[in-house]
């Protein structure tokens, strides 16, 4: 299996696993503890204000102390009641359980001040947990001269958190299945203003937002009693009647601040006053709880896909405290999203996500380790020397190890690369350049690494050649056209050739360009191409000759005329075989004493000379020097000089041969004639090979390869060869040797 | 005399016989080098002239044969296309007793068939004064007259010019010329033969004009030509 596939499985178990737990955990409140905790400590942040319009009648210590040991007669009740209505209250809530029935005339008097007004007054029931006769609950009512009275009857049900602490009420209790629901007491007194609460929203247990303690108006029982309090203490106040006292056990905890016990009646005061304020703090929806809970989860997963691990640990933190922040987000809009689970699945899914990662890391690098050994093109797994790292420990060693391989091996292939003998370089598929070699570099004398492949180009390619380039390089690679040949502007000739690099799944890498310098090749072509002219025109042109001349009578002068055609032809073949035959050896020098090489040139042309009545002024002031010289070539070398002399002298002209010796390190031979000189346009180039084939005519037409000649000789002899006119106006051409 | 024209182009035999006619010998004919390898086990010729270029067993091959198969064999005149400095001095080297590139004069074929001839005949004799063109030599007092004109000379540079004088149209290799006139077998400094040569070269002014040059076998040696101005 590979990689990807299995860490994608590995992905998948844990996000499955996360959510069941995560589900569980919401199902079965794993995180309550955690959850509970963070609610006091939030909500305590928020506390609302008292509500001034609740009044608690409390019956507390003093009250005890001075109306003695509960119960009390209902008869004091009856009197309170009395004297609180005198007061014009709003409303009372008495909570003061009076389910059995006393002494029947007590009774009957309280029950009167009951009903007697102005302000309704709402009673207690209670219920009987577990009932009798299988029943969860029963029902204990007041005693009926009681619940005839009161304007209502309410339940006054505490409800428990897990830990024991009162965060929540149910504003309904319903104790039987399908049958009476009673409303809260508070809820009684809060809907005799004349708003009831819709059946749903008392159904659900809403969370008190509590305010601080101590913090609600409270008035002794006993000092209502006595008569002691102003009338607008009480006037239009919601009065809550009920035990404080430390010893009626009516008190429990809340998360209220440090010690956090508050009496029942100032739960119901909360009660009310939220109630009130409509600010209850509602219990997300189930759904909802499950949706924010797994969402950051899987999102965190979703992010272990894309982000590298060090960015997935940010992240991870940020899911944290987006999930806290989202929980006190909440709170403030009176909604409570218990985060406990939300974090526990961050905290969760990251370490697991690293663990089994890691896990099939390990596996994968094992198994690419083997792969490569198998391969054959690293070495074996070194045996871990260590014992001590553990087993990643040691594949990471084992991987860096072949990574070292790998560098080695990519050194050598770079190596490989810089050395290669023809210039090369790589571009990526950006066409930049990414990769040149040393003969490259030296080529173009500068370090084209980095560049773009047309810049590249502009220093390559001589800018009429950059269309061909272009094209060539424009086209795909399946395309025809094997390579481009184009010229340096550095003279040189190249070929290239451009491949393409795919890796194993066809991605392009780049491109290859191989540069080969073909100039000698080319030169060489030329030099063919110069042959070929050679044979085609001035081989041919004297056997053209030959051939009209024996068409006509062949007498005496048309003989002559052959024969210098016949010449003419050896002349250049051997001229021909010669410079070919310096182009493929050494230069293998003697000592040659110049002057008589020079004077046994010019005997061997005396009957040529002598036919046009053409002779030699020989002047020898090189005293009998000796040059280093093939003599055969530079015979013929002069051979051909003296012989473009006599050609191009008029009859009867004289010819001078200098042999000069200048100073004592060089010797100069000169040959002037006494023609019409040679036209000046025409000297630059009267050395270069065949200059006089083609297009030149009158002076130079028809010298064949002997210049060419002459210049390839001097040159391998050391020496240097001039042309100019003498001031007589004759051509004078001249070479200069070092002395040997 | 009998001369062997071993040539396989029917143009250059002509050209050949009508020589070797001319100068009054028997010219014999082969086309092909193993039939004159036969012909020359059985007859006896004055001069072969070979080409290098014939069929069968080559000109150098020949050579080389001859020098160990026949040693009382006739001179040899290599002539062929082969113009190389090279190959010429190979050929001299092997036994050719001279070397004519084609194409060359009549008038200098000729020269050379004939002082191939003559020297096979026997040197002329030995004679106190001796008549060549305007040069007149007298051996006695080792001077050497033009027009008249006396010119005065060592006695190794009228040596070398009446050793030249003496082969006219032969070639002399290099050794032969030292040994005749130094007398040794030691290898004299080259510059030394050259430097002689060219003295005797200018003092004699042996040029074309005058009758005579001096021809450099390159790697080999030299010739005296004779120059014939007939026409």
């Amino acid at each position: 299996m590979n990689l990807r596939r299995r860490l994608a499985v590995e992905w998948l178990a844990i996000g499955l696993f996360a959510t069941c737990l995560l589900v569980a955990t919401l199902f079965w409140r794993g995180t309550a503890s955690f959850d509970h905790l963070l609610y006091d400590q939030l909500s305590a942040a928020q506390r609302p204000p008292a509500d001034g319009d609740i009044l608690i009648v409390a019956i507390d210590d003093t009250s005890l102390s001075a109306l003695g040991k509960w119960p009390w007669d209902r008869d004091i009740h009856a009197r309170l009641i009395t004297k609180l209505q005198q007061k014009n209250p709003r409303a009372i809530a008495f909570d003061i359980l009076l389910s059995e029935p006393g002494p029947p005339d007590a009774d009957q008097r309280l029950a009167a001040a009951m009903a007697a007004g102005p302000a309704p007054l709402y009673i207690p029931l209670h219920f009987n947990a577990p009932g009798s006769n299988g029943r969860d609950y029963d029902t204990i009512l007041p005693a009926p001269a009681f619940a005839q009275v009161a304007a209502g009857i309410g339940h006054v049900n505490i409800l428990f958190d897990d830990d024991g602490i009162v965060r929540r009420t149910s504003l309904c209790f319903t104790p039987d299945k399908g049958g009476k629901t009673w409303p809260h007491l508070i809820t009684r007194l809060f809907e005799s203003k004349g708003q009831p609460l819709s059946k749903s929203e008392c159904s659900n247990p809403l969370l008190i937002p509590y305010a601080a303690r101590g913090s609600f108006s409270e008035i002794s029982y006993a000092d209502i009693l006595n008569g002691d309090v102003p009338e607008e203490l009480v006037r239009g106040k919601n009065i809550i009647v009920g035990a404080t006292a430390a010893g009626m056990g009516d008190n429990f905890p809340t998360p209220n601040g440090a010690g956090g016990m508050l009496s029942g009646v100032e739960v119901m005061a909360n009660v009310l006053a939220a109630s009130r304020r409509n600010d209850f703090i509602r219990p997300l929806p189930d759904s909802w709880t499950y949706a924010l809970t797994l969402a950051p989860m899987w999102l965190l997963m979703v992010g272990f896909l894309r982000f590298r691990p060090r960015v997935v640990l940010v992240v991870s933190l940020i899911s944290l405290a987006g999930i806290l922040a989202i929980s006190i987000a909440l709170l403030f809009s009176r909604l409570w999203f218990p985060p406990g689970a939300a974090l526990l699945g961050i905290l969760l899914v990251y370490p697991l996500w690293g663990w089994r990662r890691l896990q099939a890391m390990s596996v994968f690098m094992d198994s690419e380790l083997r792969a490569l050994e198998q391969s054959g093109e690293v070495r074996p797994l070194p045996i871990p020397s260590n014992q001590t790292t553990d087993i990643v420990g040691r594949q990471s060693e084992a991987l860096a190890s072949a990574i070292d391989h790998m560098r080695d091996l990519r050194r050598f292939v770079s190596d490989t690369l810089a050395d290669l003998p023809d210039p090369m370089f790589v571009t990526d598929p950006e066409d930049r350049v990414t990769l040149t070699n040393k003969l490259l570099n030296e080529s173009l004398e500068k370090d084209i690494s980095g560049w773009l492949l047309t810049d590249a180009l502009d220093l390559m390619v001589v800018a009429e050649q950059r269309p061909a380039v272009d094209h060539y390089i424009g086209q795909p690679q399946a395309k025809g056209q094997e390579y481009v040949r184009f010229v340096s502007p550095a003279d040189k000739t190249f070929v290239m050739r451009r491949s393409e690099v795919r890796s194993d799944s066809g991605v392009l890498h780049g491109h290859i360009h191989y540069l080969t310098d073909i100039t000698a090749l080319a030169k060489a072509e030329r030099d063919r191409e110069e042959v070929l002219q050679l044979l085609s025109h001035d081989m041919r042109a004297p056997q053209s000759s030959i051939i009209a001349l024996l068409d006509g009578p062949v007498d005496a002068d048309a003989k002559k005329r052959i024969e210098r055609n016949a010449r003419r032809t050896i002349q250049l073949a051997q001229d021909f075989v010669e410079i070919a035959r310096m182009g493929e050896t050494d230069f293998a020098g003697e000592d040659v004493l110049l002057a008589d090489l020079v004077r046994e040139a010019a005997d061997s042309l005396w009957p040529l000379a002598r036919e046009r009545g053409i002779s030699f002024s020989v002047r020898d002031t090189s005293d009998s020097a000796f040059v280093l010289a093939e003599p055969e070539s530079l015979h013929r070398a002069i051979c051909n000089l003296v012989d473009n002399a006599i050609k191009f002298s008029p009859a009867d002209a004289v010819i001078g041969i200098e042999i000069d010796r200048q100073d004592g390190a060089n010797v100069t031979v000169t040959i002037s004639d006494s023609g019409d000189g040679i036209e000046a346009d025409l000297l630059p180039s009267l050395f270069t090979r065949f200059a006089s084939t083609g297009q030149h005519a009158g002076r130079v037409k028809g010298l064949g390869l002997g210049l060419a000649f002459v210049h390839a000789v001097i040159t391998r002899h050391n020496g240097t060869v001039r042309a100019g006119n003498g001031d007589a106006g004759g051509a004078r051409f001249s070479f200069t040797l070092p002395v040997a | 005399m009998r001369v062997v024209i071993a040539d396989d182009e029917a143009d250059v035999v002509t050209f050949l016989k009508s020589i070797v006619e001319e100068l009054g010998h028997i010219a014999v004919s082969f086309a092909d080098g193993n039939k004159l390898a036969q012909a020359l086990m059985r007859e006896t010729f004055d001069l072969v002239i070979l080409d290098w270029n014939i069929p069968g067993k080559d000109g150098i091959d020949l050579l080389k044969w001859m020098q160990t198969a026949l040693p009382e064999h006739p001179p040899v005149i290599m002539m062929t296309n082969r113009s190389a400095k090279k190959d010429i001095s190979d050929a001299l080297n092997a036994g050719a007793d001279d070397y004519i590139t084609k194409p060359e004069d009549r008038s200098v074929v000729a020269a050379r068939i004939n002082a191939m001839l003559r020297r096979n005949a026997g040197a002329g004799a030995f004679d106190a004064e001796a008549v060549y063109g305007k040069y007149h030599l007298n051996r006695l007092d080792q001077s050497v007259t033009v027009n008249g004109e006396t010119i005065t000379m060592t006695a190794k540079e009228f040596e070398l010019a009446d050793l030249f004088f003496r082969n006219a149209d032969r070639t002399l290799s290099r050794n032969y010329i030292m040994e005749t006139i130094w007398r040794t077998n030691a290898v004299l400094a080259t510059r030394t033969l050259d430097m002689h040569i060219s003295r005797v070269r200018a003092k004699l002014d042996l040029q074309p004009e005058n009758g005579f040059r001096i021809f450099t076998v390159f790697g080999y040696g030299y010739r005296l030509e004779t120059i014939t101005t007939s026409n």
